[in-house]
């Protein structure tokens, strides 16, 4: 501008043109570097759909999508080969079903007891409890499910095994319950102060409080707490795969818990290694992926559009749009017919529970009790149903924190004992009975470092590009709908994904670098998300402060927003490297093999890894019992290690920097 | 007007969205003297001094018709660089706003973003910065403590030694005492009192007292409009309009 040159005379002077120009060139090329770090999350959602889609058509074509989905036999080996999935939909939903029963009552009850009753410093042990149930690898929770609970159930019911739907539903309502109590946690949470005093402020009692004000008030966000835990249900493979007896039928009677069956995502973890390239039999696996993509998808996009209307609320619009469909809701006074029946549905799910843990004698009971209770509560004083209630609330979070203990017990006491230096270091002996894990340990590191460097740049610039340099509108929509999917996409369809396109079609082979990529590819959605949290903590204020200095966009950026938002970012990415870690579906047929005694020389070679390591002396070789939960003690280790620094990183960060 | 104008709005209309904030306001802002704008809350003071520095590009769906020249030169031009532009037309916020980096930092922050990274430069300009703000004796001490741990008064005080820093022709000052107590307010008064030496000041207030303490002209808005605009006696002793005489005197408003 000339109009600065006149004035430019009281300028610091630092300013010199051509620095000015170079400023401009570095603007525009940070801005387009991010963006395509944006369109990435999009474009590899779509192109996971399109190799999935592409290698399923064939069997779609061949034997119908009606028939395949609704065909009552799978047995692809046979002659003729029988390629119907619907026993495999079943199961999948079944065992699905069983965990919700388990996890939902449980975990609603574990979160009102955090958010709710628990002092401060009760509860400053209890989340990092629950985040420590999350972080546990499935094919650890796997492990313990073949060798201690199907044991327990085989023993319990005496049934020659107990490799069936409750012990995959067992197993997976733990899994799930992580997801349910910390998102019904927020939820509960973020409801407004307000709304407590008032309820309390004219003298109801703080179970009534909570039953009649903060549920209702949190209902959504509960609700999608339990459509996502669903969605992490629906996803896992390794821990049911190793559970649930695997055989294509359909429980006879339906209700049959003790009955083996299979699911969708364990169909694909057990035949993808073994099926000849190109056969029909390979082209009916990746249809049975489509199916699974399109279910999780469908589900975490309710959740997603959930929690999406919750947000949307708590903004102060002017015009709140409301969509038909609740406002038909509304007015039909449906969810007002839904608040009603919750007692109700309470004690179906509960007698469910007693139902599954210790027969018909004791669901008879507890659906008379709870019944009773329900029935007379208008007849019992509030104090009572107050003090009943917290009772159950504080008999789930016991429930969660013994499962915890149990698990951490049986895993530690049964493995430290085999934990040797020699362990650590050494290769693998007598297919994994003798020696050590060493190749696996550096196998694993290889493959989580790989990810990271891959999966932070990318999901770093994405971030960076929705919050500071995009208003929100539709490109910004459909980018974090991308990230959604991406997110809600069970991990072993990355690792067909992975197989497909990486080691298929790239043909990179079973390697290093194709394993990298897959996991990265699964973190990616993790990192953009926890980068834009932590980057939209960061006040406004603050980039017009910087801004207002004649500073330019990506100055403010680089000075004055990242450098606060960093800790958050760190975080994000050492959840990341925890998950990448404990992870063995996506690596399963792209990176790993059992036993190799030397260590890769190039990106190119296949590795061994800690889970998959594991989840072979688990499921193929007799008398390894020893060094199996020497490795699952190291795994678990490995992945607790990683999260602690974690949170100790936030807690550390918290404190310090206060807006 | 008679006085040598640096800033100059000519119809300057801006929209929200589908709702207009400012109405055809016409302004010169006189160089070194201290210019008050006041009027009713959502009159649109802020709105119209975020144009001479186009902070109001950040904000979703603003548009703007009309010109606003500073030297002469319209500011929104295609070719103008927002960037330059704020660099010589620095703003001192409602609320506060240090980055959260040492005190010393904070101060040092723009020179560095313009390109200065040589140590003793760095310190020159630091010092006298904060002792421009009056800030210098309570913070020489503990230049490389966080800026987090001022109070509210000396946070706002940095942020202006954080604004001089860079040197600028202009300082915008958006209601910049009303997140202080009166001791605070006062210090900062006398602040801008000598700033009007070297700097034009334009400053919103909400607080007519203090627009008649430190301001030589000032400027009453409403609904968008400049009503009238003056010296500050004339505005506050001999109103032209009815309406100005009546928010004055706290009639309304």
């Amino acid at each position: 501008m000339d109009g600065n040159a006149a004035a430019g005379a009281k300028g610091t002077g630092a300013s010199v043109p051509s620095n000015r120009e170079i400023l401009r060139v570095k603007e525009s090329l940070f801005k387009s570097i991010w963006f395509l770090c944006a369109i990435f999350a999009v474009v590899t959602i779509f192109f996971i759909l399109v190799f999935l889609f592409w290698d399923g058509y064939p069997i779609f074509v061949q034997v119908g999508v009606w028939d395949f989905i609704t065909g009552l036999s799978w047995n692809p080996t046979g002659n003729p080969p029988a390629y119907g999935i619907f026993p495999l939909i079943v199961g999948t939903v079944l065992v699905t079903l069983g965990a919700m029963a388990i996890s939902i009552p449980l975990g609603i009850g574990s979160a009102l007891y955090i958010s709710e009753l628990a002092p401060a410093r009760v509860k400053a042990a209890v989340k990092p409890a629950v985040e420590l149930l999350a972080g546990i690898p499935s094919v650890v929770f796997g492990f313990f499910g073949l060798i201690v609970l199907t044991d327990w159930i085989r023993v319990t019911f005496d049934v020659p095994s107990g490799e069936c739907w409750l012990a995959g539903s067992i197993l997976l309502g733990i899994m799930a319950l992580p997801t349910i109590i910390s998102v019904s946690e927020d939820a509960i949470s973020s409801v407004p102060r307000e709304f407590r005093e008032g309820s309390l402020a004219v003298g109801a009692n703080h179970w009534q409080t909570i039953a009649r004000v903060i549920v209702p008030g949190a209902l959504s966000g509960i609700t999608a707490a339990i459509i996502l835990g669903m969605g992490r249900a629906l996803g896992e493979t390794m821990a049911v795969l190793m559970v649930t007896g695997n055989a294509a039928i359909i429980p006879s009677p339906i209700w049959n818990v003790l009955s083996p069956i299979r699911t969708l995502t364990g169909t694909l973890g057990i035949e993808m290694g073994e099926v000849a390239i190109g056969s029909m039999h390979f082209h009916a696996l990746f249809g049975v992926a489509v199916v699974l993509l399109v279910i999780t998808l469908a589900v975490n996009l309710i959740a997603t559009a959930i929690l999406g209307r919750i947000r949307e609320r708590q903004m102060p619009t002017k015009e709140r749009k409301k969509n038909f469909l609740s406002c038909a809701l509304e007015r039909s006074g449906w969810m007002g017919g839904i608040r009603n029946a919750t007692p109700w549905i309470g004690a179906v799910i509960l007698t469910g529970l007693m139902f599954l843990f210790s027969g018909a004698g004791a669901a008879v009971l507890t659906f008379g009790l709870t019944g009773g209770v329900v029935t007379a509560r208008t007849r019992l004083t509030s104090r009572v149903v107050e003090k009943i209630a917290f009772a159950l609330i504080a008999i789930s979070i016991v429930i969660v924190l013994v499962v915890l203990g149990i698990i951490l017990w049986d895993i530690i006491s049964k493995g430290i004992g085999y934990i040797s230096w020699d362990f650590l270091t050494q290769p693998p002996r007598d297919l994994g009975r003798a020696g050590g894990i060493f190749p696996a340990l550096v196998g694993t590191l290889y493959l989580v470092i790989g990810a990271i460097a891959i999966a932070l740049p990318l999901g770093m610039g994405a971030a960076i590009y929705l919050t500071e340099y995009t208003r929100e509108g539709k490109i910004t929509k459909i980018i974090r709908t991308g990230a959604d999917l991406l997110n809600g996409t069970p991990s072993i369809v990355f690792g067909l994904f992975g197989f497909a396109f990486l080691v298929l079609y790239l043909n990179f082979g079973v390697s290093l670098i194709a394993g990298q990529i897959t996991l990265a590819l699964m973190v990616l959605p993790t990192i953009i998300r926890t980068t834009e949290e932590a980057l939209k903590t960061v006040p406004h204020s603050i980039r017009e402060g910087s801004l207002a200095l004649g500073a330019t966009k990506w100055q403010t950026i680089r000075r004055v927003v990242i450098p606060p938002a960093m800790p958050g970012v760190i975080t994000g990415a050492i959840l990341s490297i925890g998950r990448a870690a404990g992870e063995t579906a996506p690596i399963l047929f792209t990176a790993v093999v059992f036993s190799q005694r030397f260590l890769p020389d190039s990106l190119f070679e296949p590795v061994m890894a800690l889970p998959y390591h594991l989840y072979i002396l688990a499921t193929n070789v007799p008398g390894a019992q020893g060094n199996q939960y020497a490795t699952a003690l190291v795994l678990l280790m490995l992945v607790i290690a990683i999260y602690s620094v974690a949170i100790i990183v936030r807690h550390h960060y918290q404190k310090t920097i206060a807006w | 007007m008679k006085y040598e104008h640096i800033l100059e709005t000519n119809e300057l209309n801006l929209y929200y969205g589908e709702s207009q904030a400012l109405k055809k306001v016409s302004i010169q802002v006189p160089d070194r003297k201290v210019t008050a704008l006041i009027g009713p809350s959502g009159c649109g003071k802020s709105t119209l001094i975020r144009c001479f520095n186009r902070m109001n590009d950040l904000v979703n769906g603003c548009r703007i018709e009309g010109k606003v020249r500073y030297h002469g030169q319209d500011i929104y031009a295609p070719g103008a660089d927002p960037v330059e532009i704020r660099r010589m037309i620095g703003m001192v916020f409602q609320k506060p706003n240090p980055f959260p980096k040492s005190i010393f930092e904070n101060v040092a922050y723009g020179p560095r973003v313009h390109g200065i990274n040589d140590r003793k430069k760095l310190d020159g300009i630091v010092e006298k910065s904060l002792r421009d703000a009056a800030l210098w004796d309570e913070v020489k001490d503990r230049l490389h403590e966080s800026a987090m741990g001022l109070s509210g008064g000396q946070q706002q005080r940095l942020c202006i030694a954080r604004t001089l820093a860079v040197e600028p022709e202009v300082i915008l000052m958006d209601e910049p005492c009303s997140a202080l107590d009166p001791i605070a307010t006062s210090k900062i008064e006398v602040l801008i009192d000598e700033l009007k030496k070297n700097y034009c000041v334009v400053i919103v207030t909400h607080n007519m007292q203090q627009a008649s303490r430190v301001s030589d002209y000032t400027g009453f808005m409403y609904l968008g409009e400049l009503i009238e605009f003056g010296e500050t006696s004339q505005i506050f002793e001999h109103p032209s309009l009815e309406l100005t005489e009546n928010y004055i005197t706290g009639r309304f408003g």
